[in-house]
């Protein structure tokens, strides 16, 4: 089933590193992703797609680049 | 020595038996062969895209072959078809295991160095050939090749730097030099005519191993001298 959702990472990052890290699994996944803030620690990025590769995505996040450390993700409904 | 990008034996090909994998290397690149159930054999990466875990480690499903680790499944093409975890996702397109071009010529599988959608230059020609054996030597693939070239190892016929001919007792043999890393090289040789069993050209080849892995090259000018390493 086709998604959308917009997932927020918080943790210590390198901004580059982590938005190149996500736009390639984005992109292997085959999810649209629009990045909104890239910062030092937060990101925020909009991602559309199946919700089991969505899903995925999130996971593959939580681990990142070797040089970002995620410290917690939130989805836009769990923001509300 | 060096060589360039082109096609290199990696294996005998009546060794791989439909539904096996084997991990091999090339120019020190991790490639995994396999043999679907249809018997056509295929050389990729040896990477599975989902977590990097070797392939060569996991197990072929019909025409598919599935990772050891957590079960995705990709087809002849490399497309992943299944994923365990998601049993009813539709796979998209751009999950899939990088390829290399690979046939099988000569009772070898051959794969072009190079992860192109196709080779550039054609593939080895078939011919009849009855397989003999693979040697894995613990020497770098240019000494191996500059040592056959200049007859260190006895008389060659140098048909590319990779692929020589000899004859042993009357029966007519092709080496092909398999560059496997920086210090191993593999060595796979096939009967192309002749009347002799493969047996005994393996002892030949277990002598040949000898010589290529203690012979030391001497360049003087433009000739080679080869001599052993004092025992």
């Amino acid at each position: 089933m086709r998604d959308t959702t917009t997932m927020v990472f918080l943790g210590r990052f390198v901004p580059e590193s982590f938005a190149e890290f996500m736009r390639h699994r984005a992109a292997r996944l085959s999810l649209e992703a629009s990045f909104g803030t890239i910062g030092p620690e937060r990101i925020e990025v909009e991602v559309g797609g199946d919700e089991d590769l969505i899903d995925m995505f999130e996971m593959a996040c939580s681990l990142g680049p070797i040089d970002c450390l995620v410290l917690d993700i939130y989805r836009e409904a769990q923001l509300r | 020595m060096s060589f360039s990008a082109g096609w290199y034996a990696v294996a005998i090909a009546g060794g791989l038996e439909p539904g096996t994998s084997a991990g091999t290397r090339l120019f020190d690149k991790e490639l995994v062969i396999w043999r679907d159930k249809d018997g056509a054999s295929h050389a990729w990466e040896d990477r599975c895209p989902h977590r990097g875990m070797r392939l060569s480690f996991g197990f072929v499903r019909g025409n598919h072959i599935a990772c050891l680790y957590h079960g995705w499944q990709f087809d002849e093409a490399g497309q992943c078809r299944y994923i365990p975890a998601h049993p009813k996702l539709d796979v998209p397109d751009t999950i899939k295991v990088a390829r290399y071009p690979s046939v099988e010529a000569k009772g070898l599988i051959w794969v072009y160095s190079e992860m192109v959608a196709e080779a550039p230059v054609p593939a080895p020609e078939d011919g009849a050939a009855t397989p003999v054996r693979s040697l894995y030597l613990e020497r770098d693939p240019a000494t191996v090749g500059f040592i056959i070239e200049n007859g260190g190892a006895g008389p060659f016929e140098i048909l590319s730097d990779s692929l020589f001919a000899t004859n042993v007792e009357g029966a007519e043999l092709l080496v092909a030099l398999q560059p496997f890393t920086d210090d191993r090289t593999a060595l796979h040789i096939v009967i192309t005519s002749g009347d002799i069993a493969p047996a005994k050209i393996a002892v030949w080849a277990e002598e040949l191993r000898a010589v290529l892995e203690t012979v030391r090259p001497i360049s003087s000018g433009d000739a080679l001298l080869a001599e052993r390493f004092a025992s």
